[in-house]
């Protein structure tokens, strides 16, 4: 296995509930996903999945530990690591009133590409999540699977070595949600590390290299899925899951 | 748990009153936990319109203040032939009872050639020039020498682009009616016959001296700041909402906060996007206005003395005030906006705000203020009393070279304060995104 493209450290996030309360949504994280690696974050709402993605995109900042996308780290750098990321999830939207072609545009020219390089590279992403039909038309008139597959250019546009997905697939019919997994698997063959949270247990099952379980802001198990059914003694994965739940709150009670 | 009820007695549908009365206490509950339901309904009757409508009458009686302590000059001129009553002066210069108040300072009499040169006497656009006056009273002959006091005429010559000769003009015409009726009945009293069959003083005619074109600036001067104003208000109101909270409904927020730039970068280009759009929506104003003044005038039958150009000078010398004035709206309304979580809120956060602006561009239309040093100072004001002096055509350097560094100061530290606020929205703590994080994690453990 390739050098570590997401590692995490000891990360930690508190958050003062609008209640007056505090939260600890992160308590130590640590976490390593390689090059060429998909990578299952699993938990349940509140776990601290998005948490995590979200100081890994640079959109929230640990308030301890530390995280490096491909060697750099987000909170001294955020600039330069939101260039070796692709980031998407259900809050990434698109702007309605751009079609896909200047969107990817707006997104090229910020990531620094020369006009002919970006002309080229806009076509080249147009073609391939076929998007002739629809590359001028306003986003906000798209369906969600056409808008999906704009929002994956998006992400893609400057080649990330790593990619964040959060949720990738909610919301998709099952042709839209075929194709991202198509997707995410070609991103792997790439040599992309790809970070994906999910909720939806059968596409970790098929994607995942390996599996991290989280729950209160701690990971509770990390590896192949086949290990992981080692160390409960069950066979799929959401009995591996409500076991290794179940254990930890009977720990902490 | 069962759901099933204990008590199986027969349910009662509830009258078409109590049902109204039921759905209407229900509406009313949902209706008061909405902020902006609370902030239109509540706070902003409660709170921001009467201070605002207080500070108006403060400004307004203050403004009367001003007028009533404001001394005119009036220069008192007859021709060779013309017997001006010894009183006149006296009467003129202050009303009986309001000592102090109101006061016309009287020049001592004296002989011109004719009207001529009684015009030529009055003090044009505030000039300084001591041997001049705000109006000019000619007293003429009316050809009854052998009856002295009686047939007098007179002529009241006045600029009405000059707000302290209108004012001598209102005096004027105020007091020497009065003075023609007393003198007219101690003449009759005398020669022991009816007063109305003498007419001692005629009251002739008041004599605008300004110019068509002049009157036609005059009039420009009052509409076009305060339109100055509310159309950068009404031209930012949208951007800045849509491109705040309106980003965080369309959920592309956290997408542009992936762009591999500084965050300032972001929340400048958002500010000065809403400020490119306020000074379009400003400019087509002012020139479709300025453009077809003219034509609502003839329309609006305001009469043929009133001659509309449109002021190229003056919007080119307002230009540079105008550009800041939008930066600081601009940067105002886009940090409010940021403090909404939807359109809609954003919307109901920026009402009142625009109201803080619009209110006291409205103080434009007063008469008789003018830039001053200390008026300068104030946004907003500045603004609109630094474009309507360039409409008259004053020349005020010191007033606008302040206006322009107190439009600098405050859109710096609009700016500053804006980009705060949209920081904080994108940054770790007290974001948008960590209190919805927080939020999703305090109800997870509720229910776990």
């Amino acid at each position: 296995m390739s050098a570590a493209a997401i590692r995490a450290r000891g990360l930690e996030k508190t958050y003062v509930d609008p209640r007056g309360g505090r939260v600890e949504a992160l308590r130590g994280l640590d976490l390593e996903c390689s090059s060429g690696e998909i990578f299952g974050l699993l938990g349940q709402n509140g776990a601290g999945k998005t948490t995590t993605l979200r100081i890994l995109s640079t959109t929230l900042s640990p308030t301890a530990g530390s995280a490096e996308v491909d060697g750099v780290d987000v909170a001294r750098d955020p600039i330069e690591a939101r260039r070796r990321l692709g980031f998407l999830s259900g809050t990434t939207g698109l702007y309605p009133r751009l079609s896909p072609r200047e969107t990817l545009a707006f997104f090229g020219r910020l990531h620094g590409f020369e006009k002919d390089e970006l002309d080229a590279r806009v076509e080249e992403l147009v073609r391939a999540f076929a998007m002739e039909e629809f590359a001028d038309r306003r986003c906000e008139g798209l369906s969600t699977g056409q808008r999906q597959r704009v929002s994956i250019a998006r992400a893609v546009l400057h080649d990330p070595p790593v990619l964040v997905l959060d949720e990738p697939t909610t919301g998709l019919d099952v042709l839209a949600s075929s194709a991202m997994i198509d997707f995410i698997e070609s991103a792997r063959a790439g040599g992309t590390c790809v970070l994906l949270s999910t909720h939806v247990l059968s596409e970790a099952e098929r994607l995942c290299d390996r599996i991290g379980i989280l729950h209160g802001g701690r990971l509770l198990a990390c590896g192949p899925l086949d290990e992981l059914r080692e160390k409960t003694g069950k066979v799929w994965l959401e009995d591996v899951f409500k076991e290794l739940v179940q254990h930890a709150r009977e720990t902490t009670r | 748990m069962s759901a099933q009820r204990t008590d199986r007695t027969r349910t009662i549908t509830p009258s078409v009153m109590r049902a109204t009365w039921l759905v209407a206490r229900h509406e009313l509950v949902s209706a008061f936990r909405d902020r902006q339901t609370t902030l239109y309904a509540v706070v902003v009757p409660v709170v921001l319109y009467p201070f605002l409508f207080w500070a108006m009458i403060q400004g307004a009686f203050f403004l009367q203040g001003a007028r009533e302590r404001t001394e005119v000059e009036l220069a008192l001129v007859a021709d060779s032939r013309a017997e001006v009553p010894n009183e006149l002066a006296d009467a003129l210069s202050e009303d009986p009872g309001r000592a102090g108040l109101d006061r016309i300072d009287v020049a001592p009499l004296e002989r011109v050639a004719d009207a001529t040169s009684a015009r030529a006497r009055v003090r044009r656009n505030g000039e300084d020039a001591p041997e001049k006056s705000d109006a000019v009273l000619l007293v003429e002959d009316g050809g009854r020498a052998d009856s002295p006091g009686e047939g007098v005429g007179s002529s009241l010559f006045f600029d009405s682009t000059d707000p302290e000769s209108e004012l001598a003009r209102t005096r004027v015409e105020r007091r020497l009616p009065e003075f023609a009726a007393s003198l007219r009945e101690a003449a009759a009293e005398a020669r022991r016959t009816d007063p109305e069959e003498l007419a001692p003083l005629r009251v002739e005619v008041a004599v605008d001296v300004a110019a068509n074109r002049e009157r036609g600036a005059y009039l420009l001067s009052f509409l076009l700041p305060m339109l100055l104003v509310v159309m950068t208000v009404l031209g930012a109101f949208y951007p800045a909402v849509d491109m705040t909270a309106g980003e965080r409904e369309r959920r592309t927020q956290e997408t542009t906060l992936l762009l591999p730039v500084p965050r300032a970068a972001v929340h400048q280009g958002k500010i000065l996007a809403v400020c490119a759009t306020a000074i379009i929506a400003t400019g087509l104003n002012l020139l479709a206005l300025g453009f077809s003044a003219g034509h609502l005038v003839a329309l609006a039958q305001l009469g043929p003395e009133i001659e509309i150009d449109l002021p190229f000078q003056a919007f080119a010398a307002i230009a540079p005030l105008a550009l800041l004035f939008a930066l600081f709206v601009s940067a105002v309304l886009t940090g409010i906006g940021a403090l909404a979580r939807s359109f809609q809120e954003g919307q109901a956060l920026l009402g009142p705000v625009q109201m803080v602006f619009i209110l006291p561009a409205m103080a434009g239309v007063l008469p008789g203020m003018e830039l001053t040093p200390g008026l300068a100072c104030v946004p907003v004001l500045n603004v609109v009393f630094a474009f309507r002096g360039l409409l008259q055509g004053r020349s005020m350097p010191l007033e606008y070279a302040i206006t322009a560094v107190s439009l600098v100061v405050c859109s710096a530290v609009a700016v500053v304060i804006a980009m705060r606020i949209l920081s904080r929205e994108s940054a770790p703590r007290g974001s948008w995104i960590a209190r919805s994080i927080g939020r999703a994690r305090a109800a997870e453990e509720d229910s776990i």
